[in-house]
This record gives C-alpha cells, sequence and structure tokens, in this order.
C-alpha cells in the first residue's frame, strides 16, 4: 500500500508521509491534495474514467484495491435496504436465494452491469418492503448478536477472575500475616520453650501453604443447581408432618339492600333484563366474557343504592 | 507364550522384564475397561514390543472388542523402527502358530503414500504419524473410515500438547497474503475461461450447492467428522450459504476477506484480540458475515475440483487463507490472534505477522477421545501424569509409572549447585553474564572431559546461551584445555551441519579419540538422536531450559490455561521445561547393560517442585547427599560410579532380578513384586 501513488500527481508516501489517498463511487483513487484542487468547487469528474463526482463522495483508502472500496462502500448501502434476516423466511433454502439476490445487486451494481434495471428492482424492493426494512433497522442480525454476546460473556468473565484474584490474594496475605502475629503474641505470653513455640509456628506455617496450593488447584464446583437448590441438599423421604385444623366452610357473600334482592345471574336473561343489553361479540365470548355479567353488576349497583324513605 | 491375566501373548524374546509385563498388564487392564490411559515407562525398556505383542493378543482373542489398532508415532524412523517389531512378532506367530497369518498391517510414511482408503479398512493395524490423526485438515481425508472400535496410541507423546496447537494455529505473513492474492487471480482468470469454454461443469457445481447435496464421497456413516469437532451435525450438513454459490461471488468474498487481512496487517504497534472480536471488525469493516466463512474451506475445495485444478499445491496461499477462514469462525474460545508488527528481537525490520494461535490443545484431541474406544498416551517422560488429563480435558482409567528393575544402579543423576568457589551455577536469566558462572561452568565441563571416557553430552537452554557461553570460553581459555581432552563439536540451526557434525562425532566416538557434542535442549538432537552405550557415557544439561517467557502467544497461552484449568503459569513453565530436561537427559540410557552419568548444572534442580516433575525412574536414583554438590563433588562420585561400571557385567547376573525367563516370571514372589512397580497415580 505504500508503494501506491496518486495516478494524477504521481506522490508517493516515501515523498510526503502524510500522504492519504481517497476513493469515490467510480473506484478510482486521488490523493487528498488533488482532490482539493480538482474538486475546489464541489463537483467535476474523474480524471480517469470521466463520471461525474461529488468532492463529498471522496472516503479514505482503506485497503490496498480501490475496487473493493467501492464494493465495501456499495454493499453497505446495499446491505441498509436488502435487510431481511433469516427467520423472516419460511425455509433456509428461500433465505439463502434471497442472499445470492443480494450478492447479484452488488456485483451488477460494481461491475456497471445492467445499473439501471438493478436500481429499479431496489426501489422496488424497497417500497414492497418498508416496514420490514424500518423494523430491521433497529435490531442487528441474529449472528451479530451472538458475536456481541460473546463478546460481553468474555469480558465480564475477564473482570469477575481479576476481582476474584484480587480478592484470593488479599485473603492469603492476611492469613498470613494473622500466622505471624499469633506467633508473637504465643511467644510473649505462653511459658512453653521458644524452641516448640517456633517448631508450632512452622507447622501451622507449612499447613497455610498446603491449603492455599489446594485452594489453587481445586477447581471451583459449582454448589447450587441451576434452580437454585443446593446439591448437597439431603432430601428427605419422610412425608411432610400432617397439621390438622378446623375444616373451611365456604359461605357465600349477603349483600344487604333496602328493597327487593338482586335477581341471580341466571335468570336475567329469563327476566328480560338483558333485552336492552348489548350483546357480547364473538371476540369477547372467546375470554369468558357473556353480556349477563355486565347486566348483573349494573343492576348490583343500581340495587345497592337504594335508601330507605325516611318515615 | 505369556499368560497375563488369563490372556494367552506370544513374546517374540526368551527373556523379559519384569516392567515390561506389569506394563502389558495395566495395558490389558485399560483395554477391558474400554478407557483411556496414562503410561509413563522409561526409555530403553522395550515398550514398543510389548505394546505390539500385548495389542495382536487382545485381537486375535477379541476380535470384536478390537478390531484395529493405530498406531501413531512422530518421526519416520521411529515408524521404520516399529514396523521392524512388528514384522518380527509376526515372524514370531507364523512359528509358533504354525499358520501363515492373516494380519495386515499398513504404515503410511509419506504424500505418496495417501490414497489408499480401500486398503485402511481392510488393514488390522495400522502405524503413521500425530499429523494424520490431530491435524483436522488432513484427518478428515485419511483417518474417515476408522471405526470405533479402534485401540489409538500415541507413542513418544511427551510433547502432544504442542502438536496438537500447532495443527490447529495459523500464521500469516504478508508474503502469504500476497501470493493468495495472485492465486486469487488465478482462480478468477480460469472461471473466465471456463465459462467461455466449457459452462456446464460450473452450472453442475451450482446446482449441486443450491440442492445443499454433499459430494458423494464426502457422505459418511454414524460416524462424527474427525475434522469439525465443535459443530453439531445440523450445522455440517447445512447447505452453503447464498453468498457465495456461484463462483463469481466466492472469488469476490475472498478478495473481501484478503483486503480485510492486508488492512490488519498494516498496524504499527501489537494487537491482541480475540475470535469474538476479530468477527465483530471483520463485519464491520467488509460486512462478510460469521457463516460464509465457516463454508469457506469446503466452498474453494468444491471450486478447485470443478476447475479441475491439476496442481494444488500452487494454491496453498489461498488454501490457507480459507483454512484460517473456517477456523477462525468456527471457535469462539481457545483461540487468540496477536498481530506484530515486528519481531521482539529485530524492531528494526518490519515483518508484520498474524498469529492465530490455539491456546486448548483440547480442541484438536478430543474429537479422537471421542470417537475411539481406548486411547494409550505413552512415553519415556511423562511426569507429572496428572497433567495431562488435564490439559488435554480427558478421563483416564489408568494412569501409572514404571520404573526400571535394575540388577545394577546404571544411571547416576547428579544435581550441581556450586563451583568450586560456592557461586551458586544457574542459567537464570539475571546470571547469563556472570563472568563466575561461565567460568565454574567451564572448569565442569573441563573436569568430566578428563574422567568420562568416549562421548559426552552438553545440552544449552538456547542457541544465543550456547554462543554467548562458548564464547566467553574461548576468551578465558577454557576451550582449550577441554580440547586437550576431547575434540568438540556444535549442533547449529542447519540441518545440514548439524548431520555433519553429528556424524564426526560418532567417528571420534568409536574410535577412541572421544568427542563432546554442544547441543541445545529443543532442537534435532534432543528430539531424535539417541547415545547408546560409548555414544554417551554422560550427558550435563546447563541449566533449566526454560521456554522464552516474553513471547506473547506463550502469555496468552498461560493466561488461558490459568484461567481455564487452574494450572498456575509458574507451575506450566516449570512442567514444559522438566519434560524436555528428561527428555534430553534420557537420550543417554538405552537398554539395561547401557550406562550412563545425569548431570543437572543448575542450583534450581534441588528444589522439590523442580525435582518432583522429573520421571520417577529418575528420581529414585537422586539421593539426598546428591543434590547441591560442587564440581569437585561430582567429579569424585563420577569417577567412582564410571569405574564401578567399567566392571564387566554379563546377562547372567541379571537374571532373575531384572532380566526373566518364563519360569522364572511365574513364581509367586516376582508376581508380587511386579505388582509393586507400577506406581499409580
Amino acid at each position: 500500500m505504500d508503494d501506491q501513488g496518486c495516478p494524477r500527481c504521481k506522490t508517493t508516501k516515501y515523498r510526503n508521509p502524510s500522504l492519504k489517498l481517497m476513493v469515490n463511487v467510480c473506484g478510482h483513487t486521488l490523493c487528498e491534495n488533488c482532490v482539493e484542487m480538482l474538486f475546489a468547487r464541489g463537483s467535476g469528474n474523474c480524471v480517469q474514467c470521466d463520471t461525474p463526482l461529488r468532492k463529498s463522495n471522496f472516503r479514505v483508502q482503506l485497503f490496498e484495491d480501490p475496487a473493493v472500496d467501492k464494493e465495501v462502500e456499495i454493499r453497505k448501502k446495499v446491505l441498509k435496504i436488502y435487510n431481511k434476516r433469516d427467520f423472516d423466511f419460511p425455509s433456509l433454502r428461500e433465505y439463502n436465494d434471497y442472499l445470492e439476490q443480494l450478492e447479484d445487486t452488488v456485483y451488477n451494481l460494481t461491475n456497471n452491469i445492467d445499473v439501471e434495471n438493478t436500481k429499479l428492482q431496489m426501489e422496488q424492493y424497497q417500497k414492497e418492503n418498508r416496514d420490514l426494512i424500518q423494523k430491521n433497522k433497529v435490531k442487528l442480525t441474529r449472528e451479530q448478536e451472538e458475536v456481541e454476546e460473546l463478546i460481553l460473556l468474555e469480558q465480564q468473565g475477564n473482570e469477575q477472575r481479576r476481582l476474584d484474584l484480587l480478592q484470593e490474594e488479599q485473603r492469603q496475605l492476611q492469613a498470613k500475616r494473622k500466622n505471624k502475629q499469633a506467633l508473637l503474641d504465643e511467644l510473649e505470653q505462653s511459658q512453653l520453650p521458644a524452641t516448640i513455640l517456633l517448631a508450632q509456628h512452622k507447622v501451622r506455617a507449612a499447613k497455610l501453604e498446603t491449603q492455599i496450593e489446594q485452594q489453587k488447584q481445586a477447581v471451583k464446583p459449582t454448589s447450587l443447581f441451576s434452580t437454585g437448590i443446593h446439591m448437597h441438599q439431603t432430601v428427605s423421604l419422610q412425608p411432610p408432618p400432617k397439621i390438622e385444623e378446623v375444616l373451611y366452610h365456604y359461605k357465600p357473600l349477603q349483600v344487604v339492600t333496602y328493597g327487593p334482592p338482586v335477581p341471580e345471574l341466571e335468570q336475567l336473561g329469563r327476566l328480560g333484563y338483558l333485552n336492552h343489553v348489548r350483546a357480547a361479540m364473538p371476540q369477547d365470548t372467546a375470554g369468558g366474557y357473556t353480556s349477563a355479567l355486565a347486566c348483573h353488576r349494573a343492576i348490583q349497583d343500581a340495587f345497592s343504592g337504594l335508601f330507605p324513605l325516611k318515615r | 507364550m505369556l499368560n497375563i491375566e488369563g490372556l494367552l501373548v506370544h513374546f517374540p524374546y526368551d527373556y523379559i522384564y519384569p516392567e515390561q509385563y506389569s506394563y502389558m498388564l495395566e495395558l490389558k487392564r485399560t483395554l477391558d475397561a474400554k478407557g483411556h490411559g496414562v503410561l509413563e515407562m522409561p526409555s530403553g525398556t522395550g515398550k514398543t514390543i510389548s505394546l505390539l505383542s500385548l495389542i495382536v493378543a487382545y485381537q486375535k482373542v477379541f476380535p470384536l472388542e478390537v478390531s484395529k489398532l493405530i498406531y501413531c508415532s512422530r518421526t519416520v524412523p521411529e515408524i521404520e523402527k516399529v514396523v521392524e517389531e512388528l514384522r518380527k512378532l509376526m515372524e514370531y506367530y507364523s512359528k509358533q502358530t504354525g499358520e501363515s497369518n492373516n494380519f495386515l498391517a499398513l504404515a503410511l510414511s509419506s504424500r505418496k503414500n495417501l490414497c489408499i482408503h480401500p486398503e485402511l479398512m481392510h488393514a488390522n493395524i495400522v502405524v503413521y504419524s500425530y499429523h494424520y490423526l490431530l491435524d483436522p485438515k488432513i484427518a478428515d481425508l485419511v483417518s474417515k473410515e476408522l471405526t470405533k472400535k479402534s485401540v489409538v496410541v500415541f507413542d513418544e507423546a511427551h510433547n502432544i500438547d504442542n502438536v496438537c496447537i500447532d495443527s490447529m494455529s495459523v500464521n500469516i505473513s504478508r508474503r502469504t497474503l500476497d501470493r493468495c492474492q495472485t492465486n486469487v487471480e488465478t482462480l478468477q482468470n480460469t472461471i473466465q475461461k471456463i465459462k467461455e469454454t466449457d459452462a456446464t461443469k460450473l452450472k453442475m457445481e451450482y446446482r449441486r450447492l443450491v440442492e445443499g447435496l454433499k459430494e458423494a464421497n464426502v457422505a459418511r456413516e454414524t460416524d462424527v467428522y474427525l475434522s469439525n469437532p465443535v459443530l453439531p451435525d445440523e450445522i455440517l450438513q447445512e447447505a452453503v450459504p447464498g453468498t457465495i454459490r456461484t463462483a463469481e461471488h466466492f472469488v469476490g468474498f475472498l478478495k473481501r476477506f484478503l483486503e480485510y487481512l492486508k488492512s490488519r496487517l498494516r498496524v504499527h504497534h501489537v494487537v491482541q484480540e480475540s475470535t469474538p472480536q476479530f468477527l465483530k471488525d471483520i463485519f464491520d469493516k467488509v460486512c462478510i458475515d460469521r457463516k460464509p466463512l465457516r463454508f469457506c474451506a469446503e466452498r474453494l475445495r468444491s471450486l478447485l475440483r470443478t476447475l479441475e485444478i491439476a496442481d494444488i499445491a500452487d494454491f496453498s496461499a489461498v488454501t490457507l487463507i480459507s483454512n484460517f477462514a473456517t477456523l477462525v469462525s468456527t471457535y469462539s474460545q481457545g483461540f487468540t490472534i496477536i498481530i506484530e508488527p515486528f519481531e521482539d528481537r529485530t524492531p528494526t525490520i518490519a515483518n508484520p505477522v498474524l498469529h492465530f494461535s490455539c491456546m486448548d490443545p483440547s480442541i484438536a484431541i478430543k474429537p479422537v477421545f471421542q470417537r475411539f474406544q481406548s486411547v494409550i498416551i505413552t512415553s519415556g517422560t511423562l511426569s507429572p501424569l496428572d497433567i495431562y488429563p488435564r490439559i488435554l480435558d480427558f478421563r483416564p482409567v489408568t494412569m501409572a509409572s514404571f520404573t526400571m528393575t535394575l540388577a545394577r544402579t546404571c544411571l547416576c543423576p547428579l544435581i550441581v549447585g556450586r563451583g568450586n568457589d560456592q557461586v551458586a551455577l544457574s542459567s537464570k536469566f539475571e546470571t547469563r553474564e556472570d563472568f563466575a558462572v561461565i567460568r565454574n561452568y567451564g572448569s565442569l565441563l573441563q573436569e568430566m572431559s578428563a574422567i568420562v571416557p568416549d562421548g559426552i553430552v552438553a545440552f544449552f537452554t538456547s542457541y544465543m546461551y550456547m554462543e554467548n557461553i562458548v564464547a566467553a570460553w574461548y576468551e578465558q581459555g577454557i576451550l582449550e584445555n577441554i580440547q586437550r581432552n576431547k575434540l568438540i563439536f556444535i549442533e547449529t540451526p542447519d540441518a545440514a551441519e548439524t548431520s555433519m557434525a553429528l556424524e564426526k562425532y560418532q567417528e571420534a566416538c568409536e574410535n577412541g579419540r572421544g568427542a563432546i557434542l554442544l547441543s541445545v535442549a529443543r532442537g534435532k538432537v534432543s528430539e531424535g538422536i539417541d547415545f547408546v552405550h560409548h555414544f554417551g557415557r554422560a550427558v550435563i544439561m546447563f541449566g533449566v531450559p526454560y521456554v522464552y517467557t516474553q513471547s506473547r502467544i506463550l502469555k496468552a497461552r498461560l493466561e488461558y490455561l490459568r484461567d481455564q484449568f487452574q494450572i498456575r503459569e509458574n507451575d506450566f513453565l516449570t512442567f514444559d521445561a522438566m519434560r524436555h530436561a528428561a527428555q534430553c537427559v534420557g537420550r543417554v540410557i538405552r537398554g539395561k547393560t547401557d550406562y550412563g552419568l545425569m548431570i543437572f548444572a543448575d542450583k534450581r534442580y534441588a528444589r522439590a517442585d523442580k525435582r518432583g516433575k522429573l520421571p520417577r525412574w529418575i528420581q529414585e536414583h537422586i539421593s539426598d547427599g546428591s543434590l547441591n554438590l560442587t564440581v569437585d563433588e561430582a567429579v569424585q562420585l563420577s569417577k567412582h560410579f564410571l569405574r564401578q561400571m567399567a566392571q564387566p557385567f554379563r546377562q547372567e547376573d541379571q537374571l532373575g532380578l531384572s532380566l526373566l525367563t518364563l519360569e522364572q516370571l511365574e513364581s509367586e514372589e516376582m508376581l508380587k513384586k511386579i505388582s509393586q512397580i507400577a506406581h499409580q497415580t
């Protein structure tokens, strides 16, 4: 890439280290300075292929082959429109056919084959699938989601491990310090000769070392099942203890009304209350609703609002 | 004819070592349990023939349980040795049973012998190199038809984790990418030409890809693919995605991927990434999705076949890139990508390389453990045994380490930790330039050259270290003194020079002039050459052969091991260094009548964590008194040992102790002694 030069002024990176090559929609390169000079007015024609170009369409070249830059640009634009995902299709075969169609579109646009027709097809597709495109614009494709998830998991894992390690080290330091302190205290207070105390201290220190070693070697086993039950919890096979209590009897609610009693739900139809009530639509009855329910409720309200006359 | 727990085994020699019997016993138990095993048996004790005779006997008695033996070895000379032993065994069988053998054994050694699938199916014994089973690119082609009821033996398997890692790692340099560019252009031109002349082939391929049909010879039976261990069946059987169905689209896809890699190689500082991050970046920069990447290798193979390209070798660069694409999109864990703009040691030379390195050796070997009923990992230096099941992620039913039964102690390991001036000897980085250490090492070699007959082999930790020390010795005049006693030969990175040096070294040892061979612990000499009898009477290990610890790939691997397997970095580095040291030192003993001095010239060997990682058959001869010797003390002990060893030692002296006849084997007390040889872990 560093050997490439601008086709117009022939400067290379060797002569001008800050040289930047730019690519436009026709796939030809120009260095930044030439772009400034030729497109000072904002638009002009390409030096090599004479297509009308705009200055704003120039992008820094990322790849050695400018054709690839051009293709990637076109691909990004096409992908914005053709962004259906694999579960938008009934079968894998159709999804693959759709992908192939996408490739054909990009191929035609890049190699200037049948450009008019392809553009028309794209517009038509855009018109037909406007809603789907809008919806899918927001979400990433499933593959990208998987990849993002993996990255997130990794980062979390790393953070967790780092913290665990730090905590472990702290704990070990603490344990060692405590051990030393214990020795000093014992030397101060105990009646036993110093050699015995030192021997004891050595034994303790060795035990601590092996403990640390074992901890490091031991893989941390999980102690919980995914449902939250502890793994070593013994399940008792005895039946739960029997508790005797008073049997509950259901007593229906009694509503006291000053006046005639509220008719039953089942009698409403017969008594003619439902004649002026809107019948339930099929959509409503699906959920279990009947017009009698609403009517009964209204009647209950009405009857409860009766007051005794002051005599 | 031996009886091993009820199994009748034909053993083609008149005498047998007790540890061979013990080894066969353990092996039989492993096969009975239909599980995997890790067995460490000292070098030079007839491991190969014990393995072969037991497994062949097992095959004959239980042909349905074990239908095939797959013997994997590292180098071609080793494969030849195995074939020799097998031939001897088969002759013995036909002599004993009087009937001709209908056993078919097949040895694969070179690329010319690859297309032999039908023969593989009928063979009872197959002998080839590790790579045919472990490298996913090759395993697919060669080892596809191997049935489940086979026994796989990995011999000299102490380095198997490195083999697994190398088989799944890819290094991409700028040159590879340039060659790949040429390949892709050739592909494009060929496609263009074919379209003009005969487009039917391309059309047929296209139709086949649309239907999702796989090639006829790629269809498999009920067994799982060896080459794609991570993906479940449904994904493997999926049709190639529509993005790369037609040949032109695929070539455009390759071009974009190639350009992306080129742009990544233009970094000015080191970059380390995980696979998901890399994939995300690919999508952001060139809109390449993960799924078509996964099918890249398969699609390329199909294209090359359709275009009827005769010379596949020309397309090695694009094949490498497509393999890399498949690997990077398949595995999300266990790999890391490191991009270095230059090598650490040459910071001024621009040499950008992308290292896609595998950090988890279990990925490559997992399909082998899952697919085959019994896998045996065996070598002379597998200590500590429990590390291998951890890093290769398998559960063995047997883990045993065998010692050598010796009529006379024929090895003398000494740890020299100090010079005569009490300066501590070490190859630690801080003390490498220390004048006193270098002088002491020189005096050690000088004294040894005066008392040890015939050949001495000396191992250094690295080429650079060796060159530094030898230059310093030259200035100090030590080389001159040594040359008065023996000739000096040096191993170099060049293969031709080294074989010449080796040849002359052997000549010097033969005719009595005596010679010293200075070589490197991870070089060709330490891996493959045996120094039997007078070719190696003493081996000196200068320092502890740690690998270059500043390499980023190594650091990433250590971190991964710590996180996944809870193996500490220090433990792993020590384990790796000690297994190389043990390998080097084990070169000098090849049989029970052979004897040798083993000198570990570094004070760190005396520490328990390093000493404990030596194989058991070396450890048990290290006495507490030989832990921190000075050069003079070591010389005294060596003189005594060598004089003892030089006394005549006949085979009859060994009989009954370390060499048994059939009757002696079957006596009660011998069987009891044998059961104590195997040390279970």
